[in-house]
């Protein structure tokens, strides 16, 4: 029964969490973006603008619900919903903090779902989410919500696979496809004697491909070309509005949110504390808030940076550098564990 | 015809990936340089004596105006921003006015009726904000414009100043 209670309440504090995340990183990206550009950012509602967030969810609540005509209702209805809930359940399965409690013999994990195949898990559900993107501009009856859709799976087929091998590189040096035991493998060692051992140290070309890859899997710049303002209005939500524009919102965030978890699990040891391999777990928690929180910033910081790609820029990138890098490092892999 | 020859791009250009670290690494610096913004209605607009605000009429400290109603503002103003009716008085300046009306939806904030006053009466205030419901209410009546001299003076010593600078150089030449 308390093991029932410990999942529901970690269900609910997780799931919590992620919004609430989702909802303190729009505020982010908007005072890091005044930041960048020596301006001040959102500080009305609020000290310091915190309460922003709150704001415009109120505001979209309010906002009129348009369904363009000609549109495909059903899937224009579905397509929200399907492009925030697998970002959404990525969450699941990502360690963000070692052993909590032990109750009756059985330890509760720091996840929700603790469950063997949780690298297959995030890739298969996270490649869902383009689905809602799709979908959202096929029926959306709009040249420029198409366009922005088209884009969206091809690029994301295109970086999803380099991501699979660079995670089957550390599925292959990790023995394991459980994130956890990934984490802890991660922490238990240590590279030189004054190095974590993290698989940053061990797959830097993994890293770099992995970060890069998720940039372009979250649609963000510089590869955001589902969106591509410039080009494209807004792309794949250009028709929507209200709710349904704002759990496009959520998803992206949220997907970008896992994303930054995923990163730090398996390339910085996740909720591992450098040289205190016994930490306490709500200071594990804390040092994975803080990784992720990085990655985060990352995401933001380059989207205020750099420029957009051209889209045979991007194609070409994804298929002529990204995946032989991605093959020769998994090549790499397998022949040093091999021998 | 000119041809422009593309340079040849070095191998860590190539790579792309240090070139990004370089563009992170000043979007970075940005972050820490201070912000010149003001907020407005929290942090109010630095006047000097120097600003050219909306005109004011000075009042004397008996409470009188030093206005004479001559005319030379409303004369002097290129927007007709002005209107002047006057009657005479009982007072050494013998003259009063009866109407006086800045139009603040047309007053360009020239300072010509400054300049045309003989008689101090007319000063360009520090007073910069603007805003009301109707256009009838920024129509400001004598009543709206009094200010005491005191409230004027930074101004006035100011344009003394200017004037009197002007007056030496060419009596001297």
């Amino acid at each position: 029964m308390s093991l029932f209670l410990a999942q529901v309440l970690k269900v609910v504090v997780i799931f919590a969490g992620l919004v609430s995340a989702a909802g303190v990183s729009t505020l982010a990206e908007r005072k890091v973006s005044a930041w960048i550009q020596l301006r001040l950012g959102p500080n009305r509602v609020g000290p310091f603008g915190v309460l922003q967030p709150l704001a415009d969810g109120i505001k979209f609540f309010f906002k009129e619900e348009f369904i363009p005509q000609g549109a495909t209702r059903w899937l224009f209805l579905l397509a929200p919903m399907l492009a925030a809930i697998p970002a959404m359940m990525t969450v699941a399965v990502i360690p963000f903090t070692g052993v909590i409690a032990t109750v009756d013999g059985t330890p509760i994990y720091g996840s929700i779902a603790d469950i063997d195949i949780g690298a297959i898990y995030v890739m298969a559900i996270s490649g869902l989410g383009v689905y809602g993107i799709i979908l959202g501009g096929w029926a959306s009856n709009s040249k420029y919500s198409l366009l922005g859709g088209l884009r969206a799976s091809a690029q994301m087929i295109s970086y999803e696979l380099s991501m699979i091998l660079v995670i089957l590189s550390i599925v292959a040096m990790s023995g394991t496809m459980n994130l956890r035991e990934i984490t802890d493998q991660q922490n238990a060692n240590s590279l030189l004697g004054f190095l974590p051992a993290w698989n940053v140290f061990y797959q830097p070309l993994g890293f770099v491909l992995f970060v890069i890859c998720t940039f372009a899997e979250t649609n963000r710049h510089p590869f955001d070309f589902a969106e591509c303002e410039s080009e494209l209005v807004g792309g794949f939500h250009t028709e929507y509005s209200s709710m349904k524009f704002a759990l496009f919102f959520i998803g992206e965030y949220c997907a970008m949110i896992v994303m930054s978890c995923l990163t730090t699990t398996l390339f910085l040891g996740g909720a591992a504390v450098p040289f205190w391999a016994e930490a306490p777990w709500f200071v594990g928690l804390a040092a994975f808030v803080v990784k992720a929180a990085f990655f985060m910033f990352l995401f933001i910081w380059v989207r205020w940076s750099l420029p957009r790609f051209r889209y045979d820029q991007l194609m070409a990138l994804g298929w002529k550098v990204f995946l032989p890098l991605a093959l020769a490092n998994v090549f790499v892999t397998g022949l040093v564990l091999s021998l | 015809m000119v041809i422009v020859k593309r340079k040849e791009l070095t191998l860590a250009e190539r790579l792309y990936l240090p070139e990004i670290l370089r563009g992170l690494s000043i979007t970075l610096r940005k972050m820490f340089v201070k912000r010149a913004t003001r907020q407005y209605p929290e942090e109010p607009l630095v006047t000097t004596e120097v600003t050219r605000g909306q005109p004011r009429l000075a009042v004397n400290t008996d409470g009188t105006v030093r206005c004479v109603s001559c005319g030379m503002c409303e004369a002097a103003c290129p927007a007709y921003a002005i209107t002047i009716d006057g009657h005479e008085t009982e007072r050494p300046i013998e003259r009063e006015p009866e109407r006086f009306e800045i139009d603040m939806l047309r007053c360009i904030l020239c300072g010509f009726c400054e300049e045309a006053c003989p008689k101090e009466a007319i000063w360009m205030s520090d007073e910069l904000e603007l805003a009301d419901y109707t256009r009838g209410a920024l129509v400001y009546d004598l009543e709206k414009l009094k200010r005491p001299v005191s409230a004027l003076q930074p101004r006035i010593d100011y344009i003394k100043k200017i004037n009197d600078r002007w007056r030496t150089s060419s009596s001297t030449s």
